[in-house]
């Protein structure tokens, strides 16, 4: 009885030690002596589509790292998933990341709503998340460990573009078009806060829901509110519907708009060139730039990708994912998430082809917003931008 | 503001008329809702859009060839989908039109990607005509009357025509009209394929007044479903009077009462109208007997 208990235990042990041995053995989750796994969602069908594309960005990326060598060794395996723009998606998206993939990060990904859904669990898991692509409070607030943010706060954008078109343009009587979510109302937070600091009133307040197609009401609550000039913070489809509205009742305010719909040539095409004159704010390097490192993206764009087109949606998944390659190479070889963190905290005023980006340890919300500045452009009659301004801090 | 709102309503719910159209044409042959109508719309405007832009085809061609698609899509679907169904129910083959509105929507994004297009079209969205100090677009304009006229001419087909008659019997009950020598198989195709071009139109006339990408037609579907509920999904007139007010309404209540509800207003009113009146403003209730 005795012995047969004996063998029981030493079966138990066994198997103990069987199951213990992988679990110390494989050190970090998606990243071995050749390989790190990384991941994003986007919306590759759907609305939204369009934004889309800064997943696929981040794909060219990952390939031209991999082209030149990896990163100490390590070549990236890059995991894209369509979630439509639909936040329950987005959520098994993250699941499978973690429990199935077993990726070592997470790299941008397009959505607040969608976004939301995924924070906590990631958050809960330990991964890393590098450079949601929007720019809200709901990624600092409160601190994350693991959450690096890179998109300029729309808060502190619209604030600063309102304040662009009241005192270097001179325009008073101001009117706010959004798309009524969390990405549209942080561009409403804006341009109030700007508004009831100056104490200026908002002329209108217009909303639209994503699905909406017909806007001639929204065009009509527009032009009836005598605007001079209107801030629109909504998707392309509803930047383009709303312009041929307002420009069918004879409705010609100066339009300004956020980074979000700073993909010109797009824009230009869906809107039939009723883009030109709008004022904009840019997170990153304009298409044609000649900074080097868009030079040398171009050039393996044509190589790698030449499928896709050169805009700023697609490049964005460059410049939301730059911040998080430099803190795997400033990691060094014993990458870790701690070791990522680390590094990613070293960053200062480092600057790919994006916004300037700084990180420090977490003591206050702004530690963990990278970006904090975007710059004004104005689209031209042949599509091209002609640059406002230089770098404007906008979050201080 | 109020003349204002009640154009920019009519034009917007000639839209949801010509969608609603489509869907009654086939509800009223086989009793099924088909909730593949958007997509089969939106592909066919595709079709086009591939014609006009990258061989540069003459508009009034490239609409012919489309039309000439759009009947090959509703025949197709009708004969490899709905034919198929073993001891087809009328809820069995809605489930089949929904597949198939997916099956379609993925295609459109992997052929076409999900990059909104501008829709070339001969008619200009953004200069308009001024009726009586009241401004309307000139394809908002082109909109009311091409429903209008092709509403009139299904009209006339289904009440005056053979063939429209034996769609209308085909309806009734299939059985006695095949055995009143109707050839019934042939009528559904027909049926299909009449109201996948009165789709396209809608599809193209859509894509004018926005923008053309995959989802294009979700909005204006439901849409188009609501004004058919309101109408009555038996009446062609029916269908043209509810999308003209479902457009009226909504736009009556995204300017007085509240923009971020307009929207709900379509399905407030199918609910009302499935309680008050299931079968609609204009169309007769029809009651099967057993």
């Amino acid at each position: 009885m005795v012995k047969k208990n004996l063998s029981l235990i030493g079966l138990l042990m066994a198997t103990v030690f069987i199951i213990a041995v992988p679990a110390s053995a494989q050190k970090v989750q998606g990243v071995t002596d050749t390989e790190i796994l990384i991941g994003q969602w986007g919306p590759q069908t759907g609305p939204a589509a369009p934004w889309g594309a800064v997943a696929r960005g981040t794909d060219l990326l990952v390939k031209i790292i991999n082209e030149e060598g990896g990163i100490h060794g390590r070549k990236f395996k890059y995991f894209l998933r369509d979630d439509s723009y639909q936040p329950a998606k987005t959520k098994a998206i993250a699941k499978e990341f973690v429990e199935q993939i077993g990726v070592f990060a997470v790299v941008g990904g397009v959505g607040v709503a969608t976004g939301m859904t995924a924070r906590d669990y990631l958050m809960e898991n330990k991964i890393p998340w590098c450079g949601p692509v929007t720019g809200v409070y709901e990624w600092i607030t409160p601190i994350q460990k693991y959450l690096f943010a890179i998109y300029p706060l729309y808060d502190d954008e619209a604030f600063n573009l309102t304040g662009y078109l009241d005192e270097k343009l001179g325009y008073k009587k101001i009117a706010m078009f959004y798309q009524n979510d969390d990405y549209g109302k942080q561009g409403v937070m804006g341009v109030e806060r700007y508004l009831l600091k100056k104490k200026i009133n908002l002329v209108a307040k217009v909303s639209a829901e994503v699905t909406d197609r017909d806007l001639s009401t929204h065009a009509l609550k527009l032009k009836n509110s005598g605007a001079e000039a209107v801030i629109m913070w909504t998707m392309p489809t509803h930047a383009a519907l709303i312009l041929a509205e307002t420009a069918k009742i004879g409705f010609k305010p100066q339009w300004a708009t956020s980074s979000t719909l700073s993909d010109s040539a797009l824009m230009m095409q869906i809107t039939k060139g009723l883009w030109v004159g709008m004022i904009n704010s840019f997170f990153g390097e304009l298409p044609d730039s000649n900074h080097p490192l868009m030079v040398k993206y171009r050039e393996w764009h044509k190589k790698l990708a030449p499928q896709e087109r050169w805009g700023v949606f697609y490049y964005a998944g460059i410049i939301f994912s730059e911040p998080f390659f430099e803190g795997v190479r400033r990691a060094g070889k014993n990458l870790t998430p701690e070791t990522w963190i680390s590094a990613m905290e070293t960053l200062k005023n480092w600057q790919g082809i994006g916004p300037p980006i700084s990180y420090s340890k977490p003591n206050h919300p702004m530690d963990r917003q990278g970006g904090k500045h975007v710059f004004y452009g104005k689209v031209k009659p042949d599509g091209n931008i002609q640059r406002l301004t230089d770098w404007i801090q906008i979050t201080k | 503001m109020f003349g204002q709102l009640i154009v920019s309503g009519l034009a917007v719910g000639a839209c949801y008329a010509l969608l609603a159209i489509a869907m009654v044409i086939i509800y009223k042959t086989s009793e099924v809702l088909n909730f593949a109508q958007g997509e089969m719309a939106m592909v066919s405007t595709f079709v086009a859009f591939t014609m006009l832009d990258a061989y540069h085809v003459p508009f009034p061609w490239a609409a012919a060839l489309t039309f000439l698609f759009a009947i090959f899509l509703g025949i197709f679907f009708e004969i490899v989908f709905l034919r198929q169904a073993k001891d087809p129910t009328v809820i069995g083959l809605i489930i089949i039109t929904l597949g198939f509105e997916m099956v379609l929507m993925g295609f459109a994004g992997w052929k076409w990607g999900p990059d909104q297009r501008s829709f070339p079209f001969p008619i200009s969205n953004i200069e308009t005509y001024n009726i009586g100090g009241l401004l309307i677009s000139k394809i908002n304009f082109w909109t009311i009357l091409i429903t209008l006229v092709l509403m009139f001419i299904l009209f006339l087909f289904f009440r005056y025509t053979k063939l429209g008659i034996a769609m209308r019997a085909t309806q009734q009950n299939q059985l006695a009209a095949r055995v009143m020598g109707i050839r019934t198989k042939w009528i559904l195709s027909f049926t299909w394929a009449i109201s996948s071009i009165v789709g396209a139109v809608a599809g193209m006339l859509i894509a004018a007044l926005g923008v053309l990408d995959p989802p294009m037609m979700m909005d204006p579907l439901l849409k188009g479903f609501a004004s058919g509920v309101l109408g009555g999904m038996t009446s062609l007139p029916g269908t043209a009077v509810g999308g003209a007010m479902l457009g009226i309404i909504e736009n009556l209540f995204g300017g007085y009462v509240s923009l971020a509800f307009k929207s709900v207003v379509a399905f407030i009113i199918i609910i009302l109208m499935l309680c008050i009146r299931p079968s609609g403003l204009l169309a007769r209730h029809y009651v099967k007997k057993v």
